[in-house]
């Protein structure tokens, strides 16, 4: 028996960490490990509630609009604020343009490469890559000769012996099951992508009016005008240039990652055996003009499709039975995160070490549970959740993706259901950005032009005490924030972020973590190179993917 | 504007926020003919892809791990600076690695790339520069400027300005 741990980042701290016991070429038990923040509150505690979401919005390298989000609707859920239709229309199309930004970036930089050998596309034909890529797509960059300068420019990488961002892969490894062909297609499109993503954030300049750390949210709408007339607002002129951004998003997806994916997945098909989980959370996101979120929020519970439940914040509780913290009323006790503390009790072996202790607390990540249940959250849940309560568009996609590929619904609950899963609902949001726009070009037209609802902009307005809440179904799942405000300060503020719920420990009760539940049973060919291990792992599009690249392995 | 300065950092981790807050501390502080553009770079990687395009010379500002005491400086040109982004003292270096590899894969790589790098007291949680490196401000500073007459473009101290 081995033990495989997967370290990507030894030195530093914010990392993911696995370790997977692994037995005739299986995977027997995995352990998920990660240095998730210690908790915000020192920083956060005394600070006045508007000014939270500036900092809660540095807090992770990768998303940086996400947090911001959940922390100003945190604060006007406790200051019960509404926000003017505008201003949820901009941030709806923040959060759409970062989606479909974020699920392709994740599958060409981050995933891809776990299912496609770069140095295996130097022996493709350019001739055949050429008919495959015609044969799929109507993309216009499909030439014999472009095909050949992408090679070539590959070839000059290899041959320098600077692989750079290619340096870390398993090449040649059994499980890569590509042709050539289809090798080369997808490192043409990984450098398509790259493109393609560096147009497509200056809509987040334009809405953000700066990015990275974009700064016109606001409690109460946003802090960007909305004029027809004006030349420094959103007007005409930057409607046109929305809608050229979100036009470019449609045709990547629906051109390039689409087919991609599909093309890539047809050869993996029995990745439907592998890396499922039974209970998935998503908080829904996008409302409409009546409050309603255009993808639906609910709890799947044991894989049931029929029955989809409602969620409900209250019903979250937080464990560190097994992670390095503890709770002054004991370790095996739950917390909802309003009440949530972060006192760090670390008992694991002196670094560096070799192993986890995983009998005892092993992670800096909390395990939150949903009624005492652990939930994957992300791409994945989402996709369930809609297509079980009938959501027109996402069903329409995933039918399509699902008899493409020749499987039924149940072998969405897999390592190729969550990566297709990620790829439906870039393609649902890429169009839904178009009525984003269009709402709001008709709402200008029509004289509205409310940005931001101030009324209880002065603290003077608040009440002595308020407690609120802000979901958002950000690209890699749930996000909450809860935020506690006493005399006109924050008095605690808590996250719980989309990793902390995939990558959790186990908790009071011993159940796994979603990721230690998927990589049961994950084939490992060969144990020095755990290319498999990483195919699931990746999958969740798990924080550190970007430190991923990173990899050492030790056997025991 | 072909000119950049780019801070890179996390601005909750103390000493990591030294490149924002230089990037900020430029911004507030000094008028450029020609002007330039000053970026807080944040922790984002590939974000950061349309400046690197964009400029035809670069200046990054980061802490780095040289092995020395804390308040260390050191200028790295070029094909100088990759050695060092492989000791990685934060999350966001895994960024700053892969975006300049990807830039060099793509071709956008700037003429000029400059990393004005300091190491690090402290990346705790906490928005304070450690003193040492606080005290460092004015070195960084003027290292950058002199870099900047160097491209030929002029600093003036919007205090100075008439």
């Amino acid at each position: 028996m081995a033990r495989l741990v997967i370290d990507p980042v030894t030195r530093i701290e914010g990392h993911l960490r696995c370790e997977a016991v692994v037995s005739d070429g299986k995977v027997k038990d995995a352990y998920s490990s990660c240095t998730m923040w210690r908790g915000i509150e020192p920083i956060m505690k005394g600070r006045d509630p508007r000014e939270a979401w500036v900092f809660v919005q540095r807090l992770c390298g990768v998303c940086t609009t996400v947090h911001a989000i959940a922390s100003i609707r945190a604060v006007e859920d406790a200051l019960k604020i509404k926000v003017p239709r505008n201003a949820d229309l901009i941030r709806n199309l923040i959060m759409a343009n970062q989606c479909v930004q974020d699920h392709v970036i994740h599958f060409y930089h981050l995933h891809a490469l776990d299912w496609v050998d770069v140095v295996s596309a130097l022996k493709a034909d350019p001739a055949k890559t050429s008919e495959l890529a015609k044969s799929i797509s109507s993309w216009p960059n499909n030439s014999t000769t472009y095909f050949k300068a992408v090679q070539d420019k590959l070839k000059a990488f290899v041959e320098r012996g600077q692989l750079g961002i290619f340096s870390n892969g398993y090449w040649g490894h059994p499980a890569y099951k590509l042709p050539p062909e289809a090798n080369l297609m997808a490192v043409a499109h990984y450098l398509e992508a790259l493109d393609w993503q560096k147009e497509v954030i200056k809509m987040m300049a334009i809405l953000g009016a700066k990015n990275p750390h974009p700064q016109t949210f606001l409690v109460g709408g946003m802090a960007i005008p909305v004029d027809p007339e004006s030349q420094n607002a959103i007007n005409a002129g930057t409607i046109a240039a929305l809608n050229k951004y979100a036009d470019m998003g449609i045709e990547f997806v629906e051109k390039i990652y689409i087919p991609d994916l599909l093309a890539v997945a047809s050869f993996y098909k029995d990745w439907a055996n592998y890396g499922g989980n039974k209970n998935f959370l998503a908080c829904g996101e996008y409302p409409d003009a009546n409050g309603k979120l255009w993808l639906p929020a609910g709890i799947i519970k044991n894989k049931n499709l029929k029955e989809i439940y409602p969620v409900d914040h209250k019903n979250i509780m937080e464990y560190i039975t097994r992670s390095y913290y503890t709770y002054s009323k004991g370790d095996k006790v739950g917390l909802h995160p309003w009440d949530g503390e972060t006192t760090p009790n670390y008992t694991g072996p002196k670094p560096p070490y070799e192993y986890l202790n995983v009998d005892g607390k092993y992670s800096w990540g909390k395990a939150p549970r949903y009624e005492e249940l652990p939930m994957e959250v992300g791409p994945l849940a989402r996709v369930l959740v809609a297509y079980a309560s009938g959501h027109k568009e996402v069903k329409e996609v995933t039918d399509m993706v699902m008899k493409k590929l020749g499987i039924g619904p149940e072998a969405l609950f897999s390592t190729l259901g969550r990566t297709a899963a990620r790829g439906i609902i870039a393609y649902v949001t890429a169009y839904k950005i178009k009525d984003f726009i269009s709402e709001l070009a008709t709402n200008m037209k029509n004289g509205d032009l409310k940005i931001a609802n101030t009324e209880k902009w002065d603290p003077k307005t608040w009440p002595a005490e308020a407690k609120g809440m802000g979901w958002h179904d950000a690209p890699r799942g749930a996000l909450s924030h809860y935020i506690v405000i006493k005399n006109k300060k924050i008095e605690n503020y808590q996250m719980v972020v989309p990793s902390t719920w995939n990558l959790s420990p186990r908790d009071h009760k011993g159940q796994r973590g979603p990721v230690e539940e998927a990589l049961e049973g994950t084939p490992v060919a060969d144990s020095k190179q755990p290319l498999e291990l990483l195919r699931t792992i990746h999958s969740f599009d798990p924080c550190m993917a970007c430190g991923m690249h990173i990899v050492e392995v030790k056997e025991e | 504007m072909d000119i950049g300065i780019i801070g890179v950092g996390n601005i909750l981790m103390q000493d990591e926020g030294v490149g924002p807050k230089i990037a900020e501390f430029l911004k507030t502080q000094y008028f450029f003919d020609p002007e330039i553009e000053i970026i807080d770079g944040g922790t984002l990687g590939l974000d950061l892809l349309p400046y690197i395009e964009k400029f035809k010379k670069i200046i990054l500002i980061d802490i780095v791990d040289f092995h020395k005491e804390p308040g260390y400086i050191k200028i790295l040109k070029g094909e100088e600076i990759p050695p060092y982004l492989k000791t990685k003292l934060s999350v966001h270096h895994v960024g700053v690695q892969d975006l300049l590899e990807v830039a060099r894969f793509m071709g956008v790589m700037p003429e000029e790339l400059v990393l004005i790098g300091i190491q690090p007291e402290t990346i705790d949680l906490g928005l304070d520069l450690s003193e040492t490196v606080a005290g460092k401000i004015s070195e960084l500073v003027n290292e950058i400027l002199k870099i900047l007459n160097d491209w030929g473009i002029k600093c003036v101290l919007q205090s100075h300005q008439k």
